[in-house]
């Protein structure tokens, strides 16, 4: 009989169920944009247009603050994951003395 | 001189569309009236040429005459004469609005815009002649009774002008000096058009057709900045959908952000949980 671990359960269950579900919405949702803004219509090329130069107009100074804070966040993430691994290391290397 | 005269007619064909394009002999073709309309569209009269033979020979000479003149004097004489003409017209829509030009004021006008509008009105004058000798010409070839003419209308001008009270003098500019009217540019290349009296638009198509001109003039202005203010209207209505869309945007890219961010947060927090629990799991042995 399997042991479970019910916190390592939820932690995996949450992970793939959230992560396949973002990548499927973000997906279809690009697709269609895609889609849409590739339409032959002279008014969706004008649009086409207009959405290239609303982007080339963007300023990553209005958002660095958050984009900062995003990218630190994620920096944390990874040293979190691999201490993670560190602990496992350990452990097993505990468990094998 | 012949190889000009050639090279002028196939310009001319190239550029040329319409009914006045037609060749001498589809010209000699053409119905009385229609031909005398045509010579008259070139500033032709028609009374002085007998045969249909003369007047289609006249209109030829005339259009190669056109094709030979300097594009940019023309350009000199329809300013001068406040016509309506596009910048790019050819240089027998140039030619056409200059026949049409009954004027005998030639203050603002070029010696180059001179020699063009005396040609146009069956001079025979050299390109260097000079700008006294061809208003003297231009006057000697007006007539005694189209002077009368004009004159009478020029009497009844002053007094529709004085009538309606326009001073004459707020339209005047300062006068070139002396010299500048046979520089090469003219007056008109370094001075704005002059502004047209009530007097002068009388004096030169009649009471009736002075004032329906200045009528159409006046409506015409109307219209202009009334299409002026329609189109600054459309586009500050459109800078401010622009505007809005780029605040939406900004929006719409912030709130993405966040959204990133609280992902994040709850990662992290989650991962250090984890971490935690991992770490009294194997120190606690549960």
């Amino acid at each position: 009989m399997p042991r479970i671990d019910l916190f390592n359960f939820f932690r995996y269950t949450l992970a793939w169920v959230a992560t396949i579900y973002a990548t499927v919405i973000t997906v279809q949702s690009l697709w269609g944009w895609y889609v849409w803004l590739m339409g032959r219509d002279k008014y969706i090329g004008m649009l086409r247009r207009y959405v290239i130069v609303q982007g080339l107009r963007l300023k990553f100074s209005t958002f660095w603050g958050d984009v900062l804070v995003c990218l630190l966040l994620s920096v944390t993430f990874c040293i979190l994951w691999r201490a993670h691994h560190l602990m496992w290391d350990i452990g097993e290397a505990l468990n094998g003395w | 001189m012949a190889g000009e005269a050639r090279q002028s007619g196939r310009e001319l064909a190239r550029v040329e569309s319409g009914p006045s394009a037609a060749l001498p002999s589809q010209m000699a073709d053409l119905p009385k009236d229609e031909l005398e309309a045509l010579a008259e569209t070139f500033g032709i009269d028609p009374t002085c040429h007998r045969t249909r033979q003369a007047l289609v020979a006249a209109i030829h000479d005339r259009r190669q005459m056109i094709a030979g003149l300097d594009r940019e004097a023309m350009l000199d004489v329809v300013r001068w004469a406040r016509r309506p003409v596009s910048i790019s017209a050819t240089r027998e829509a140039l030619a056409h609005e200059i026949a049409l030009v009954r004027s005998m004021r030639f203050a603002g006008l070029s010696q180059r815009g001179l020699i063009v509008l005396a040609r146009m009105r069956g001079l025979r004058v050299t390109d260097d002649e000079q700008v006294p000798i061809l208003i003297k010409q231009l006057k000697k070839q007006e007539g005694v009774f189209t002077k009368l003419n004009r004159k009478r209308r020029a009497l009844l001008g002053s007094i529709v002008s004085n009538m309606i009270g326009e001073d004459e003098e707020t339209y005047q500019y300062v006068p070139p000096g002396p010299g500048a009217a046979g520089q090469a540019s003219g007056p008109s290349a370094t001075h704005p058009p002059r502004e047209a009296s009530i007097k002068e638009d009388i004096e030169e198509s009649g009471i009736f057709g002075g004032i329906a001109g200045r009528i159409k003039k006046s409506a015409d202005q109307y219209l202009n900045r009334k299409l002026d203010e329609i189109e600054s209207r459309i586009d500050r209505k459109l800078d401010e959908i622009d505007h809005r869309l780029a605040e939406w945007r900004d929006k719409e890219i912030a709130n993405r952000i966040r959204i990133l961010k609280i992902t994040l947060w709850a990662s992290v927090i989650v991962s250090l949980m984890s971490l935690i629990y991992l770490y009294l799991k194997q120190t606690f042995g549960w």
